[in-house]
Formats: C-alpha cells, structure tokens, sequence
C-alpha cells in the first residue's frame, strides 16, 4: 500500500481518500501531525468524502489546531472543512449571529489563560483576577446563551487551565491558595453552562493535562501568541474530532473484548479456570481493574462482546463458576468463542445485531489478531493491547470512543434489549415461515407525539440512526424541540415491543403539514426492530391519518447514504410513487385512493395531535 | 539533517510545499502555498529532528527557507 506522502506528492490523495484512515491507522502523535500537515493542504472541493464544517475561533493563535484537526477527523473518514477566525475574534464570531460561525456544525472556540491574564494589572493580587474572571464568565455565558439561540450546530469550549508560572509569581502559599480556589470556582461554573444549554460542550482540560502534556511553551506564547502547546492543542483535537464524529452520526455501540491475556491474564485452554487471573494477585488485580472499567462502560449503553479463541464451554464455565470474576456472561451481548477467524465472529455479530461493523471497537492483545482485524474489517476501531495489563484501561479509554453528548434513560437498557433480540433470532431459527414466527411473535406498537422528556432519545435516534434514516439529517435536542414547538409539525414517537419485552422508543416520524399536502420530512427506525411489521404499520398509519384529516397527499423524501440503501424502496413498497427528484433528493407521492392495511400481526395503539 | 537536501526533504514531507534545492533560497512569498503560520510548524519539526532548540525569534524574522536552515546548522 503506498504511504500518504506518496499519494500526496502523486497528487491521487483527494481521490483515494478512502483510503485515508487506512493509512493513518495506529498513527499517533508527530507522524500524525505529519499526515494533517499534507491532509490540510487539499483543496476540500477535490474530495469525495463525508464533510464537517468547523470554525476555529478563540483567543491565541490556533492555525496548529488546523492539521491536527484534520488529521484527527480524517481518520474518522470524515474531511474536515475548516476555516480559522481571525486572531482573538471569538466575541465578535460568537455575538454576531450573521458571521459564518453560525452556519458551521463545530465551532471550537478555544479558550487560553491568556484570555484572563491580558487583562490582569501589574503587580496584581488575587481580588483582581477574580474581577476578570467575574467578567470573562459572564461573557462567555452571554456568548454561549446567544449561540444556544441562533447556532445550528455545536459550539465547543474550554477549561480554562491555572498556569504555574502565574500562579507561581505569587510568593506567599495562602495567596496562591486563593487565587487556585477563585480560579477553579470559575472553571467549574463554565463547565456548567452545559447542563443548560443543550448546544455547548466544555472540554475539561484539565484531564489532558494530567496526562503529562505541556500546557504551553514559553517561546510560541511569547513570540507568535500560541498561547497552548502544539502537544495540547493535537490532543484537543482528537477529543473535539471524536466529538465530530458522534455529531456525524458515527457514534461507537460495541466494545468487542478479546479474553485470554485481555480480560483475564493467562490462557484458559492451558491454565484451566483456576489457573487465570482475574483478582488477588499482582497481574490479576490490573485485570480486575480493566474488568470493572468495561462493566462500567457498558453500565452506559455501550454494548460489550468476547471474540475469543477457545472452545466455549470453558469460557462459560469461567465467567459463570469463577469466583473473583468481574465480568459474568450476562454482561456481554454475545460470548464468541470459537476458532474461527475473528472478523468473521465481528462481521456475524454485526449483522446479527443489525449494526454497521463501523460502530466496533475491537482490543486484542495480540498483534496478529488487531492485524488481521485492521485488514479485513477497516471501518473497526482496533485498540491494540500489550502484555502490561496495568495499561489496558489508558489504551481502551485513551480515545474518547464512546462519547457522547448525553446519555438517555434508553442507554441503560440498550445491553438488555439487544440480548433479547438475539434470543428473538433464535425463536426465529424454530420457525418454519417468518409469518409464522411473527403471527407468534406478538408485535406492538405505539404512535404518539414525542414528549418533552423523549427529546433528548429522539435526537439521539437522529444521531445514531444511519441504516433506516431516510435522509439522515441529523438534529440535536434543540432541534427536536422546535419542531414539537411548531404548529405545522408533528415529532411522532414509535414505540414497539413483543412477547420478549419492550424495545422502548424505537423510532421518529417527522411530519409537516402544508395545505392539503403531508410531508413525512425523515423518518428513522432503529436497526433493532426492522422486517417485523413496524414501519409498514408506521406508513399505514400516517397515510390513514393523512386521509382523515383531510389532506389530498403525502409526500416522503429518500435522501441516499452509504448506509441507508436499504430503505431506498421503502415509499414504493407502501405504494408510494416517485414524483419529484431534487438533486440527490427522490420525493415520493402516495394519493391516498388505496392505503394498505397495517400489518395483520401487529396491534397498533395510535394517538396523533396536529394543532394546525 | 546536516545538509540542504536534507532539509528540503524534510518541508516537502513534512508540510507538503513544492520546495527543491533550486527555490529553497527564494523569498517565502514565491515559495507556491507558503503561509506564515507554516513557519511555527516548521519550527516544531527542525527542533525535533535535529534535537537542539533553535531561535524563535530569528526564525520568524527570516526572508527564506535557506535562512532558516543556516539558523539550523548554526547551532
């Protein structure tokens, strides 16, 4: 495979940018700030690939943000189209909804130290800093208030972090005790700006720099105001870029877990489910440690799963029988243990879960196997561990690839539910016809407007959702809101379940009235509950309702994706015909003479208001 | 990095400008896709490579790449 800068210097870069992730794959620090350097100088117009719009504004100079930004999302498969703000212009950016800050998806308004200290006199005492902080604060909460009301997208701030060389100009401790107290009492009221304001993040830098990276250097903050080190800001761009991704749409659901040496130290097959360690020794409690770090991520909606080399029965015994075990069977959607290739375990799982093999992450220790992985199955996130078990909770954890902006009361059960659906494809195996199995699969559904408190699960399903979406527009809570606030909208939310338990709020129908013409702006599904009845019901019943309150035709839009071919049939299969195609955009017309009956083996419970 | 070519290896690769031995002593602004901020990220680099620091000041007041590599080898 040639290198990046051979594709560079060969000027095939932009259209073999497919292969980009590829070929940064296990890239890391300076080699990848190499590869943002060649990335960033490609005309975005010459690339086919997915975009995110990101303005970088703040206080210092930022342009380092640039490469690193991009490389960091172009790992993703996602091009970064970025535009850098002039020098210190983020009040003006931010205060002026008109300026191109407002139409970006990211806004990263990086905040420094220097944004207080410019503004500190000499010689100062604490009282004065608390003065700046007083006012920046109010400032920003201004900025951000104005953004929540006019921003289309996500506006990104900042810990601002205490450098030592200030605080350190101080020369007695009680002094500089004060000025740590007023000065963390100012970060901790910026980070809660986000509990009410449902379009900002704040970045708590401080759990970067604990990590052992220079907050600035002396020289660029000096001479060229880059007031943060280049290490700091290539960092803050892998956490704002996996931010990135998860507004994309491309959110991370299954941690998939090698066993022997990964989850427990020692190998089963040999050592026998006494010989392991999980607990009470040296090696065996870093293993517990890692053990409980995975059940806590899958506490959380995170989908767990062992793809192990050994014969099964062993492996149950061990998760069941062993007595210092953390991680029990039930924690895992599905235990793989066999000796087949492990893509194939991934990509069955998979398709089994009805996932994309895109939202895997994958950590072996096994240099082999992360190979092998990284080969046949690009699009998995492959976290490759080492035999030093005490590290395995940095390696996993290192990259924010769970992130998300909230979490909703459906995450905690996500993990439960998929179990069950697995158990609902073996009930499937023991049918002799999938009418059969759905006749005796008892399906409900419940159609009603989305309530406040749902909000936040329906921008999650517009977020997460890339296979029934039917023209993945994706919508933050916010979003969501307005459209339950307009008159001629409907937010429907489905709800299903069956004889094996409530699958929760499954799905949207985004619905807008004008004149005697319905339009079914979006309408998504999530990948747990398809080809059982549900969205021909769903379809049934928006044109019924359509028909009944005196509309003269729907019309539904499919916008294509990469992944949501499957549903590019789906108006014409409820009898929907094309009518009308806007670029990539077909739009569907149903004239509402012969509506299809709801599928016979679902009871359907239907409760829609329309204030207009 | 001890000789010019090194060096123009190092820019092309490294920040991917169309820079060889011949334009390597031409003012930055015929240098094609030269931006000033590129100078920080070079900077960054040289000082890696070559494992001593290098000054900041004389670098942003250099007029060409081949200043900036005589700053280098200076050291």
């Amino acid at each position: 495979m040639p290198t990046l800068a051979e594709l560079f210097h060969a000027g095939t870069l932009a259209t073999q940018y497919d292969q980009v992730p590829a070929l940064l794959a296990g890239l890391d620090g300076a080699e990848l700030v190499k590869a943002g350097n060649l990335l960033a100088r490609l005309d975005p117009d010459s690339v086919t690939a997915e975009t995110c719009t990101v303005t970088i504004t703040g206080h210092g100079t930022l342009n380092a943000l640039v490469p690193a930004f991009t490389a960091e999302l172009a790992r993703h498969g996602i091009l970064a189209r970025t535009t850098v703000s002039d020098f210190d212009s983020y009040v003006f950016d931010l205060s002026t909804p008109t300026s191109e800050v407002y139409r970006s998806e990211l806004v990263l308004c990086v905040l420094d130290p220097f944004v207080v200290l410019d503004e500190v006199p000499t010689p100062w005492r604490p009282d004065d800093v608390r003065t700046v902080l007083d006012e920046k604060l109010a400032l920003l909460a201004q900025l951000a208030g104005t953004y929540a009301k006019h921003g289309s997208g996500t506006l990104v701030f900042n810990t601002i972090p205490l450098p030592r060389d200030f605080a350190g100009q101080l020369v007695d401790l009680a002094s500089r005790a004060e000025l740590g107290a007023l000065w963390r009492e100012a970060n901790a009221r910026l980070l809660r700006l986000m509990a009410d304001n449902q379009k900002l993040v704040v970045l708590d830098l401080d759990l970067v720099l604990g990590e052992g990276i220079a907050l600035t250097d002396p020289r660029m903050s000096v001479y060229a105001k880059a007031h943060l080190s280049p290490a700091l800001l290539a960092r803050y761009a892998k956490d704002t870029a996996h931010l990135a991704r998860q507004v994309k749409g491309h959110g991370k659901k299954v941690l998939a877990l090698d066993l022997d040496e990964t989850v427990w130290g020692g190998v089963l097959g040999d050592d026998g489910i006494d010989g392991i360690e999980v607990a009470e020794s040296y090696r065996g409690e870093a293993f517990r440690a890692f053990q409980r770090v995975a059940r806590q991520i899958g506490a959380q909606g995170v989908l767990l799963a062992a793809v192990s080399k050994n014969d099964l029965d062993p492996v149950q015994a061990a998760l069941r029988d062993h007595p210092d075990m953390t991680l029990r069977e039930d924690d895992f959607v599905r235990v793989s243990a066999n000796w087949r290739p492990k893509p194939e375990n991934l990509a069955e799982l998979a398709a089994d879960l009805n996932l994309g093999i895109d939202s895997f992450v994958f950590a072996d220790d096994s240099p082999y196997e992360c190979g092998l992985v990284r080969h046949e199955l690009p699009g998995v996130a492959v976290v490759q561990l080492d035999g030093e078990p005490a590290l395995h909770i940095q390696k996993v954890l290192r990259d924010d690839w769970f992130v998300v902006r909230d979490l909703t009361a459906e995450d905690a059960q996500r993990p439960a539910r998929y179990r069950d659906e697995l158990v609902r494809k073996d009930f499937l195996a023991s049918f002799e016809s999938i009418e059969e199995y759905l006749a005796q699969l008892g399906v409900t559904v419940r159609i009603a407007p989305a309530e406040p408190r749902e909000i936040p699960r329906v921008s999650q399903i517009t977020l997460r959702t890339n296979q029934f979406n039917l023209t993945t527009e994706r919508l933050q809570p916010a979003d969501v809101t307005a459209l339950t606030e307009d008159p001629a909208c409907a937010v429907l939310a489905v709800h299903a379940g069956d004889r094996f338990g409530d699958n929760g709020l499954v799905g949207v129908l985004f619905l807008r009235r004008e004149g005697e013409t319905l339009h079914i702006d979006n309408f998504l599904l999530s990948c747990r509950v398809f080809s059982r009845g549900v969205e021909q019901t769903c379809l049934a019943t928006v044109l019924a309702h359509a028909r009944d309150t005196g509309c003269a035709e729907v019309l539904g839009s499919y916008r294509p994706s990469a992944k949501n071919g499957k549903v590019a049939e789906l108006y014409p299969s409820a009898g929907f015909t094309p009518w009308a195609k806007h670029e990539d955009v077909t739009v569907f017309r149903h004239d509402l003479a012969e509506i299809g009956a709801a599928p016979r083996h679902v009871t359907l419970t239907v409760r829609i208001e329309e204030s207009a | 990095m001890t000789t010019i070519d090194g060096f123009v290896t190092i820019v092309r690769d490294e920040l991917g400008l169309a820079v060889t031995a011949d334009n390597v002593g031409e003012s930055f602004d015929r240098i094609p896709g030269w931006d000033s901020v590129h100078l920080l990220a070079l900077l960054v680099i040289l000082e890696r490579e070559s494992s001593v620091p290098i000054s900041m000041p004389s670098v942003l007041q250099a007029g060409s790449l081949r200043e900036i590599y005589q700053l280098t080898v200076a050291q």
